[in-house]
């Protein structure tokens, strides 16, 4: 289990995250929904430990993280970050290679062909330098990449941002898939209906604060979530 | 007998421009290595070369090293030399998130340090390697070539083939390829970036000391002399920044333009000529030779 307490995170004198506690139980799909510049890449990247907390703990199974982010990889915890960031002049063979760079030979040679099978149009190009592909490649490809290191834990950054909505139910797809296969992901979305349907939990980050908490289903019928993030109207009072 | 000469001379001039070129594409990929990955020009790379070519001299002059062994030492020095100036210099500065003109200052002052420690041990007189070589040239239909020339292309021509083979097939050569594209995204993928920045620094260094020691057998030896730095900053503009291939190719057709210049306006006005068709070059081409770029799909 993934455990955030009481976490604070600031840039300078600027503190973004207040007092952030949840808890990330092994298996489920946990979502962070809230608008842009709520927090939620700063909470990913603290979890990586790319931004050290100001105070507060992050821990996997008990065991708090190390403070580097490389570490924090080895420790069974891998992101997949806001906008793919795919090593574009890299082959997607190659981008296959570098999220495996911790696995031992047979690991990485094993779970490239499982990559591959999940993906077959990553197979198809994988002697294709990684820019060159499409933005739902790009995804996918980002996704894969994440796959390679045999995480326990994924944290996925806005996976559904700027892509066609076909892909984007595809997408949601696969991240259930992975997580039926054992790993347990932390889904952080402005696109809120789709990550509170796909979640076991969810929490609701404005401006830095867990305001609302609650399993998926809770969180999309709560009047209040449904008038910010959900786009409906709330009734005329 | 007229054409003949003429078609001589070109040949000579070409086959000159060609080594020189292989030796400022040593310096400009050596160069363009860490501006991939920390994005700013590192002009301390000079102060690589500088060092190098005297440790190259010393080993030849003292301890009676052979060519080959003086060029390996003259190169290992280049990597142990640059990754100690990554370790002092850079390191910090890339712990506080400094603004990359900190770190371009800091390359800057690294390289006269670097110059200053020479002129502290040697003063500012000349020297000149041993004879490492025995022929110095050969003549094939009426051009003479330089040993020494077959020497620097050939020396290019390896250490570049071994460069491609390592950032190709090996797994440091990877995320060094990976870091050039994004430094922050390798760290995610686990990889400790401490390494690969000083690993990208000693590769920088290997190919800085290479040519600072066939700079030095080729001239002679004086503190400034890895100023010449300058040639593959050119060259990796010209080539694009970015790309070691056009880096590569920028440094070969600015050694050939070089020469051809040094023969028609002498070397005083050559590099004012230089700088003028680099401005004109990139006007017309801003993105230099191979300046092809990717972009991230939203």
């Amino acid at each position: 289990m993934l455990a955030v307490k009481d976490l604070h995170v600031a840039y300078g004198r600027i503190e973004a995250l207040h007092d952030i506690s949840l808890s990330v139980p092994g298996g489920k799909i946990i979502s962070v929904i809230g608008s842009n510049g709520a927090g939620k890449t700063t909470l990913l990247n603290t979890i990586s430990g790319l931004i050290r907390p100001r105070s507060g703990q992050v821990t996997l199974d008990g065991r708090p993280l190390p403070a580097a982010a490389h570490l924090t990889v080895a420790a069974g915890i891998v992101q997949v970050p806001e906008g793919r960031k795919v090593f574009s002049s890299l082959t997607v063979d190659e981008n296959l290679t570098m999220g495996a760079y911790l696995s031992r030979r047979a690991d990485a040679a094993r779970t490239r062909q499982e990559v591959y099978a999940m993906f077959p149009i990553l197979k198809q190009r994988a002697g294709q330098a990684a820019g060159t592909l499409s933005g739902g490649e790009q995804q996918m490809l980002a996704i894969g990449r994440g796959l390679m290191s045999l995480p326990k834990v994924m944290l996925l950054d806005e996976p559904s941002l700027g892509l066609a909505p076909k892909i984007v139910k595809q997408v949601f797809e696969l991240i259930q898939e992975i997580n039926r296969r054992g790993v347990t992901i932390v889904l952080v979305e402005q696109n809120a209906r789709k990550a509170l349907a796909v979640a076991d939990h969810a929490y609701v980050l404005e401006n830095g604060h867990i305001v609302l908490e609650g399993t998926g289903a809770e969180l999309a019928s709560n009047p209040r979530v449904e008038a910010a993030y959900l786009g409906v109207q709330a009734a005329e009072a | 007998m007229e054409g003949t000469s003429t078609f001589s001379f070109v040949v000579q001039q070409m086959v000159n421009g060609i080594s020189l070129g292989a030796v400022y594409a040593l310096i400009a990929v050596g160069f363009a290595l860490v501006f991939n990955v920390l994005k700013f020009s590192n002009f301390s790379h000079g102060g690589v070369i500088g060092i190098s070519a005297y440790v190259g001299f010393l080993g030849a002059l003292h301890l009676h090293l052979p060519l080959l062994p003086t060029l390996l030492l003259g190169t290992l020095a280049g990597g142990v030399v640059a990754s100690v100036v990554e370790f002092l210099a850079f390191r910090s500065i890339r712990k506080k998130r400094g603004q990359l003109v900190y770190f371009f200052v800091t390359s800057v002052t690294m390289l006269m340090l670097l110059e200053q420690v020479l002129v502290i041990f040697f003063g500012a007189s000349f020297f000149t390697y041993p004879q490492l070589i025995r022929t110095t040239s050969f003549t094939v239909g009426g051009v003479s070539i330089s040993i020494l020339y077959i020497l620097m292309m050939v020396c290019a021509a390896v250490a570049f083939a071994v460069l491609a083979w390592a950032l190709r097939y090996t797994k440091v050569g990877i995320a060094i390829r990976a870091a050039s594209n994004d430094l922050t995204t390798t760290n995610l993928m686990g990889v400790n970036v401490d390494f690969i920045v000083l690993a990208t620094f000693f590769v920088s260094g290997l190919l800085a000391g290479l040519s600072g020691v066939l700079l030095g057998m080729a001239y002679t030896l004086y503190p400034q002399i890895g100023q010449l730095v300058v040639k593959g900053f050119i060259a990796s503009v010209l080539g694009g920044l970015g790309s070691l291939t056009g880096a590569a190719m920028g440094a070969l057709a600015l050694g050939i333009v070089e020469v051809f210049l040094i023969t028609v306006m002498g070397a005083g006005l050559s590099p004012a000529v230089i700088f003028v068709l680099m401005v004109v070059f990139l006007l017309v081409r801003p993105q230099g030779f191979a300046g092809v770029s990717f972009k991230e799909k939203a």
